[in-house]
């Protein structure tokens, strides 16, 4: 008979295509089941929950080499190649590129004064009842309603390597203020072109979550993460080097 | 058979609290008010009470809207003075077609107290809000520099917002950064022709990812033909002629301002050239008479032809819109009148309405679009065509544009081909250009500032103020007039911006929203869910929570005052 813990790893595997790392597992089970019977589908569901929200460098195992991103993927010179996987990647970055930088930051200060546009017509937004939030307002993200795209992702698997993915065909789940940073995707037989991967809705699952920490972080600095780079295009640099290693999350 | 002339009587404050130096401004809110006739007006306002002496009944002919049902009651004040016994009733028309007339006269009904409640509501608080805030900002501002000292600086709760809008563009070209963008242009060549496909992505903000889709094009070598629609296609024919249309269309094609277009309109409407300019239907009632309208449009030299057309079978009835204000029919010309006989502001305007009705009463264009799209690479691209086959309204409406484009050659669904060039272009992005009139009439509309009839005034007074000037932007026939505010029209939003930072609930003057909520206030005095003193009492409550605000941070004003015209002006 299997064990529970076996178990577990193996419904992860098969459902979502989350190796789990068998430390964080057996941690897991004892300070979950050390009181009382759960079944195990209850189990699971706080597992697959916790994971979602947790670092996957710490939630997942990094033995199988299959789950984690070939050392040579982001290299510049290989015109294509493909990612088996199933890798699961944490999001570290979401940019919108079908929309200029300035516009996006118009779009957070009109959230900031609590106004809204509705056609020709600016509608209040501030509730009115003024329920109790921050003097700087969490400003979620850019007020909820999900920007246009494509959007360029930067992620990172198990083992913390990066990589970074062009939603090449929309994929419903991805937008800015929709999909947080610590968000959980899988990817499996995609593109990879010049170092990018390209995201479609057949190669790219989205299974949510978030690293709080991280997502506030986030979206505090990205009114000040967008201007500054309009202004750094200003100077000269209209923006050509930042596309490797442009990642703002660097710890 | 008499006439008035607008409002017979005037609210002011009582004697004492006049003289700006009588009480303080925040007393405006309850002091004493007196509803007077004018000086100017009062032969009109004895010849009422005169006449009224020898009548039995009183019978009201006054415009069908909120202000006319107010000017009606203000009538019937004056009469009863004359004849405490006077029967009153007043006729509801909304053209002054003969048939129409006749069955107003025939069926009076009475005055509507409401419409008229909410006139007294809404004059009440834009003389106790006005008078308020302008007698406050006026007193602390004008000591700061000699440019202010003897200026009125008027506050008005329609005059804010609108200056809001000019400021708030102005801020948004000046704030504008470009940044550069990249593409795929994809153009074939067949049968001599050159067909540019477009990306549907249009464009996007990394040069990396285009590269990349780039590259897959041209890996993929062949495109594939993803769809080919052919389909009849229309333009249609413009709504029958409001009021802010006129405005609008006035400002953009015959370049006059609102103000003056209204003063043109006016004018022919007294003359009876035209309906009464001032109305928000944009549809046409089913028993008026468009043919008969039409016919007497056939002396014309210029579009007499076009009229006759209509006549001989081209005719069609006119689409409707959304807006009835059940009062006025869409504008429209009543009778014809020879050019001579105008003066030049009012033969365009006549003539914009002549043209837009006859168009009103015509067929759509008609044309043909072809739309060819293409797979190439992981990329999507079209090409569009379009025949015009028959120009119809467009013939007398010359101000539409609808023209063919290039045709596209045969492509075959399904088919594969090599395009003949695939590349990437760059480009930058572009401020916003300062507001236009018609534009910022358009905002007014949309957010409830100013009635139709009184939006022109309100940008004439914040001219008038010196908070906004108009600047031409290129020259010549294609000249486009702007508007940017004035450092003081700058200095005053933001100081009043600043005033109300960190108030949770305080919308700044600057913004439309405070006169919205009085204007649907407004309405519900007409519905009669709220009675003027409740109306007056909650929009003055509103209004006095910013006033408090406003003194007790007026350094916020100075300081923004200060800023932009004592330290500007001196550099």
């Amino acid at each position: 008979m299997t064990t529970l813990q076996d178990q577990l790893s193996a419904t992860l595997f098969q459902t979502k295509q989350l190796p789990v790392s068998r430390a964080w597992l057996s941690t897991f089970l004892t300070t979950s089941t050390s009181n009382r019977q759960i079944p195990l589908p209850a189990l699971t569901q706080t597992a697959l929950f916790r994971i979602l929200n947790s670092d996957i460098r710490e939630t997942l195992s990094t033995i199988n080499p299959t789950s984690l991103l070939p050392r040579n993927i982001t290299d510049p010179n290989t015109k294509e190649t493909r990612l088996q996987g199933p890798i699961p990647l944490q999001v570290l970055d979401i940019e919108d590129i079908g929309s200029s930088l300035w516009s996006q930051v118009e779009a957070i200060e009109r959230v900031e004064r609590g106004e809204a546009v509705r056609g020709r017509e600016i509608v209040r937004t501030v509730n009115v009842e003024g329920r109790e939030e921050g003097l700087n307002g969490n400003n979620n993200g850019s007020g909820g309603n999900a920007t246009g795209g494509p959007h360029r992702l930067t992620f990172q698997d198990a083992a913390g390597n990066r990589v970074v993915g062009i939603e090449l065909h929309r994929i419903k789940e991805i937008g800015i203020g929709k999909l947080s940073i610590g968000a959980k995707v899988v990817v499996g037989n995609a593109v990879v072109a010049r170092g990018v991967v390209l995201l479609t809705p057949d190669c790219a699952r989205v299974l949510g979550g978030k690293i709080e920490a991280m997502d506030r972080v986030w979206k505090e600095g990205r009114k000040m993460r967008l201007k500054a780079r309009v202004e750094e295009m200003e100077s000269g640099e209209l923006g050509i080097n930042r596309n490797r290693n442009g990642d703002p999350m660097e710890e | 058979m008499t006439s008035v002339l607008g409002h017979l009587t005037g609210l002011d404050f009582e004697s004492a609290y006049r003289g700006w130096g009588s009480c303080p401004p925040g007393f405006l809110f309850e002091a004493p008010v007196l509803d007077e006739v004018g000086k100017e007006k009062r032969a009109i306002a004895e010849n009422i009470q005169e006449q009224a002496k020898y009548s039995k009944g009183l019978l009201i002919w006054t415009d069908c809207d909120r202000e006319g049902e107010h000017i009606g009651r203000e009538v019937r004040h004056q009469a009863r003075k004359g004849n405490p016994r006077i029967q009153t009733k007043r006729a509801k028309f909304s053209n002054t077609e003969r048939a129409h007339v006749l069955r107003a006269a025939i069926e009076p009904i009475e005055l509507d107290e409401r419409q008229a409640n909410a006139v007294a509501a809404r004059i009440e608080l834009d003389l106790r809000i006005g008078a308020a805030f302008t007698r406050l900002q006026s007193l602390q501002l004008q000591p700061l520099t000699p440019i202010l000292t003897n200026k009125t600086i008027s506050y008005g709760s329609c005059q804010f917002p609108t200056l809001g809008f000019v400021v708030e563009r102005y801020l948004r070209v000046k704030r504008f950064k470009p940044e550069k963008f990249w593409g795929i242009k994809v153009m074939h060549l067949r049968d001599g022709i050159k067909v540019n496909f477009l990306w549907n992505r249009v464009h996007l903000f990394d040069r990396a990812a285009v590269i990349i889709m780039l590259e897959r094009c041209l890996t993929a070598k062949q495109a594939k033909i993803t769809k080919v629609n052919q389909k009849p296609t229309s333009k249609w024919r413009p709504l029958p002629l409001t009021t802010v249309d006129l405005q609008m269309m006035g400002s953009r094609y015959l370049r006059m301002d609102g103000k003056t277009v209204m003063e043109a309109a006016e004018k022919l409407y007294t003359k009876g050239f035209i309906s009464y300019p001032r109305t928000e239907t944009d549809q046409f009632d089913k028993a008026i008479d468009l043919k008969k309208l039409i016919e007497k449009q056939l002396p014309d030299n210029n579009w007499g032809g076009y009229a006759q057309g209509l006549l001989n079978g081209n005719f069609r009835t006119p689409r409707s819109g959304r807006h009835n204000d059940q009062a006025h029919p869409p504008i429209h010309p009543i009778c014809w009148v020879s050019p001579t006989e105008l003066n030049a502001n009012e033969k365009k305007v006549y003539e914009f309405v002549v043209r837009r009705f006859l168009a009103c009463c015509s067929e759509d264009a008609k044309g043909q679009t072809t739309e060819v799209e293409i797979q190439y690479g992981d990329e999507m691209f079209h090409a569009n065509g379009l025949i015009v086959l028959e120009r119809n309204y467009l013939d007398v409406y010359v101000y539409d544009k609808w023209e063919s484009s290039q045709q596209l050659p045969n492509f075959q669904m399904g088919e594969l081909f090599e395009p003949t060039e695939a590349r990437i272009f760059d480009g930058k992005t572009t401020p916003p250009n300062y507001l236009t009139e018609p534009e910022l009439i358009g905002l007014m509309d949309a957010n409830g500032i100013g009635t139709d009839a009184t939006m022109a005034e309100h940008i004439a007074k914040v001219k008038d103020r010196e908070y906004v000037a108009t600047v031409s932007r290129r020259s010549g026939r294609s000249s486009v007039q702007e508007l940017i505010p004035t450092r003081l029209g700058i200095a005053l939003v933001e100081g009043y911006d600043n005033v109300v930072v960190g108030l949770p609930d305080s919308p700044s003057l600057s913004k439309p929203f405070l006169r919205k909520e009085m204007e649907l206030r407004m309405r519900d005095i007409c519905a009669g869910t709220k009675t003027k003193q409740q109306v007056v009492h909650e929009s003055l409550e509103m209004y006095r929570e910013v006033f408090i605000h406003t003194q007790r941070r007026i350094e916020m004003l100075k300081s923004a005052c200060r800023k932009y015209i004592v330290e500007q002006a001196d550099s």
